[in-house]
């Protein structure tokens, strides 16, 4: 099956950097997507930084009953009560400890704050928009479900996450 | 119409706060008249009274420019000028256009803005119209107003025109929350100075920390109070609504019905206020449509044809106790006793109380006639629920023949909770000590196993003791027995939950539920602890209502 | 020394009005006296001989507007204070009966500040007028 690899980037081209109308001619850089990249298992994702507002240490996760099972639970954000997603279980990879690397990716999607428990968070990244494809179909896991496309780039393998699929909690 | 156009439009607030309770004493004053009426009293008096308001109003929302406002008092002030008139029908379709149009004046100027619809007031114009026309002297000379003019009503809202200031709830609402804040702050700076001073020992720099944060902890409480109190509204501003909501069950019932109110100017959080509508509106349709008896009942029952219904709020012992009661049949333990066994209920040894209890059990409140207001409103159950959401209470008591009455007990405030803070299998959490009947030490050979479940004796009662690790899900296999239980309790419900430990009462915040995280239906909020920690907070009615269920 | 007025009005909104027109142009600095119903109003107007102008509603507790003009009018109060008599639609027997015992205008609401301008200077012409005399 023959796959447009620019429709497939379509979705992410919002989150290219603004270029100066000036400079988006054909003679400027390539355009470029910024990511923050983490890890998870032994997987790397990446969202647009544009989504991301903050990352934070794991300071006390509150299990809250009968809740969602990729619900990790509860933290306090400055005094505001953050609801913690468990993205390994949410994917479909098992759960893993809470450890010293450990980072709660604070994002902000649709006016709702939650956060992403995630077992590393690297720095951001800029990847050029054409080093992106369409998820391979070869790989056949929940998670492809929630991905937008792949980032080779760099000789890493950066899986990019729609979160609007990823935090629909409850489809 | 625009605001920037009146050169008043900056006193709104102003002309509501004077408008508004003249426009509810017409109302009412309106829904009085109809009832004397039927009664066949000419009720010259209580027109007389109203027509000063009336012009009042009038005058007022001409200033402002509100002419759907002016235009409806102008109409009332009309038929009220034809009707106190001698020979004037004063018949139903004249109590049916008063009474319309008194609750049309107070929607209108209760959510007074310079852009109102004139559509309501335009028809309602052309109805009074309409029935002057039927009567063509109307026109012919103006009311007697001189006679209008006296009034002897003090007036609501004089005092305080001069200083309000006009402030969207949510801005108080995010005060709070700044607040708690300040509240969650200085239980960490609290707990800092016990941990220093465990270190360190007393000192004197360390007494000087105490003092100070004693003095804070005063400080936000005072905060707090002021806070509090610029959230309470009357409860006027509820009931309001009520005189025409009961008029028009009766009328629908073919009833007859007094509706007295009293302690409109008790004040409750707006939180809690607006919550309380719709289940006080069920109980008072409820007393209309199957506690009062038809007047031919009522006669031959050697009671006035006229029933009586009450809506009573008051301050007591800080917390506001509401109270609808009625002269009618009371309840019926029949039907109840009936109701109860067909689902299975055993109510052979039930005492009138437990029986009456029954009525707030989902399935037993809904009365066999399906009624206009009462049909489409909450049941019995639902009602019940709500006001236990709220922190309150409500109990019934009933007299074969007597009548009924509900009684409401609430918090006055809801979004601060004294609690007491537990901790389960290294987790805590807060149970709002308004649910809390007891913390016991919980000696082994004082609990039971019966049927999987444990029971024990508290304070002459057999009542069930669940396991809070079993209750809140923690996954966690019980290894020592736990040492404690808390008698936890909502209406006539208890029951034991067992717990590790007992860390003390605290003042606590309520934060609600992130949408992600569904409807967990043992936990109703979160809060922040001292340590900085989230505490969910247990759902205390509805882990009784489960564990009625569930068993 | 300022000017005075004097408003006697049972609705606090309206004292609002009148406080709102009187702090603007060259009427702000001006005193103004409020009452609340016609027997206070009439207590004011005995207790205040030097006022520009009042201001009388005529729909009021405790003695009307009229009530208050005729008793003062009979009891040859301060006969030289103006006094304006506010009405409201349809209360033209009532601006006509006002005239007649001894009201110096009448004024229907809705008014504008404008009027209340319009008004004032008129009367101080009046005062002016009898100073000079």
């Amino acid at each position: 099956m023959a796959i447009d690899g620019r429709a497939a980037v379509e979705p992410l081209l919002g989150f290219v950097d603004a270029l100066p109308a000036a400079a988006a001619g054909a003679s400027g850089p390539a355009p470029t997507l910024h990511l923050l990249t983490f890890a998870l298992d032994r997987e790397e994702f990446g969202i647009p930084i544009t989504q991301v507002r903050e990352v934070i240490r794991v300071n006390g996760i509150t299990r809250v009953p009968q809740v969602p099972a990729h619900v990790r639970g509860v933290t306090n954000l400055r005094g505001r009560i953050l609801a913690v997603v468990e993205l390994r279980t949410r994917l479909g990879l098992v759960e893993g400890p809470v450890t010293a690397a450990s980072r709660i990716v604070v994002v902000e999607l649709r006016g709702r704050t939650l956060g992403l428990l995630v077992d590393r968070v690297s720095q951001v990244t800029k990847v050029p928009v054409d080093s992106v494809a369409p998820p391979p179909e070869e790989v056949v896991t929940a998670e492809t479900d929630f991905l937008t496309g792949v980032a080779r780039w760099d000789s890493r393998l950066i899986m990019l996450l729609d979160l609007d699929k990823v935090l629909l909690l409850n489809a | 119409m625009k605001a920037g156009e009146n050169p008043f439009g900056d006193l709104l607030q102003d002309y509501i706060v004077e408008s508004l309770p003249l426009a509810e004493q017409v109302g009412d004053a309106f829904v009085e008249l109809e009832r004397r009426w039927r009664a066949g009293d000419p009720g010259d008096q209580v027109l007389a009274s109203v027509t000063g308001s009336l012009h009042t109003i009038k005058g007022n929302s001409a200033m402002m420019g509100l002419t759907p406002m002016r235009d409806v008092a102008h109409a009332l002030e009309d038929l009220c000028g034809y009707l106190a008139r001698a020979g004037a029908s004063r018949g139903d379709e004249a109590a049916a256009l008063l009474v319309t149009g008194g609750g049309l004046l107070v929607d209108l100027i209760g959510s007074a803005s310079a852009d109102t619809e004139p559509g309501a007031a335009d028809q309602f114009m052309a109805r009074v119209l309409g029935f002057l026309g039927v009567a063509p002297e109307a026109s012919a000379a103006g009311p007697d107003r001189r006679q209008a003019e006296r009034r002897t009503q003090p007036r609501a809202g004089d005092t305080e025109a001069a200083s309000v200031v006009r402030v969207d709830f949510r801005r108080l609402d995010a005060m709070l929350e700044v607040l708690g804040e300040g509240i969650i702050q200085h239980s960490a700076l609290a707990e800092l100075y016990r941990r220093l001073l465990r270190r360190v020992g007393a000192c004197e720099e360390l007494g000087e920390l105490d003092q100070t944060v004693l003095s804070l902890q005063k400080t936000l409480s005072r905060l707090e109070s002021t806070l509090m109190e610029t959230r309470l509204l009357p409860v006027s501003t509820v009931f309001g609504r009520f005189p025409r909501m009961v008029r028009d069950v009766a009328h629908a019932e073919g009833k007859r019905v007094r509706l007295e109110v009293t302690g409109g100017d008790t004040s409750l959080d707006k939180a809690v206020l607006d919550r309380l509508g719709e289940p006080l509106l069920h109980l008072l349709s409820n007393a209309v449509a199957h506690g009062l008896e038809l007047p031919g009942d009522r006669v031959r029952a050697g009671k006035p044809a006229e029933g009586l219904l009450r809506l009573q709020a008051a301050a007591v012992s800080g917390r506001v106790a509401i109270r609808v009661s009625d002269d009618g049949r009371g309840l019926d333990q029949t039907a109840i006793r009936a109701k109860a066994e067909a689902l299975g209920v055993d109510t052979r040894a039930a005492d009138t109380a437990q029986l009456h209890q029954l009525v707030f059990v989902a399935g037993l409140s809904t009365a066999d006639r399906v009624t206009t207001l009462a049909g489409r409103g909450m049941g019995l159950d639902v009602a019940a629920n709500v006001i236990h959401a709220l922190g309150g209470t409500i109990e019934v008591e009933s007299r074969p023949g007597q009548g009924s009455a509900f009684t409401l007990s609430l918090p006055v405030t809801l979004a601060i909770v004294r609690s007491l803070i537990v901790e389960v299998d290294r987790e805590r959490y807060a149970v709002p000590l308004s649910h809390v009947a007891e913390t016991v030490r919980a000696e082994p050979e004082t609990i039971r196993q019966i049927n999987n479940q444990g029971v024990t004796q508290w304070r002459g009662d057999l009542i069930h003791v669940a396991d809070a690790g079993a209750v809140l899900g923690t996954g966690k296999p019980c290894e020592a027995p736990r040492p404690f239980y808390v008698v936890m309790t909502a209406g006539a419900r208890r029951r034991g939950l067992l717990v590790d430990r007992l860390i003390g009462h605290q003042d606590i915040v309520v934060k609600g539920l992130d949408p992600a995280l569904g409807r967990p239906a043992v936990v109703s909020g979160t809060t922040i602890l001292g340590d900085g920690r989230v505490a969910c907070i247990l759902d205390v009615v509805r882990i009784l209502e489960g564990a009625a269920h569930g068993n | 020394m300022s000017e005075s007025f004097l408003v006697i009005d049972d609705s606090k909104l309206l004292h609002q009005m009148y406080r709102l027109i009187f702090s603007q142009g060259d009427l702000a600095g001006s005193t103004i006296h409020y009452a609340t119903n016609g027997r206070e109003g009439y207590g004011l107007l005995a207790a205040h001989p030097d006022l520009t102008l009042v201001f009388l509603d005529l729909n009021m507790p405790e003695m009307n507007g009229l009530e208050v003009l005729a008793r003062a009018r009979a009891e040859r109060l301060h006969s030289h204070v103006p006094i304006v008599l506010v009405t409201t639609e349809s209360s033209e027997d009532d601006e006509a009966r006002g005239l007649a015992v001894g009201a110096w205008d009448y004024l229907r609401k809705p008014f504008q500040p404008a009027d209340i301008q319009r008004l004032v200077r008129r009367a101080r012409e009046l005062r002016r007028g009898r100073g000079a005399a």
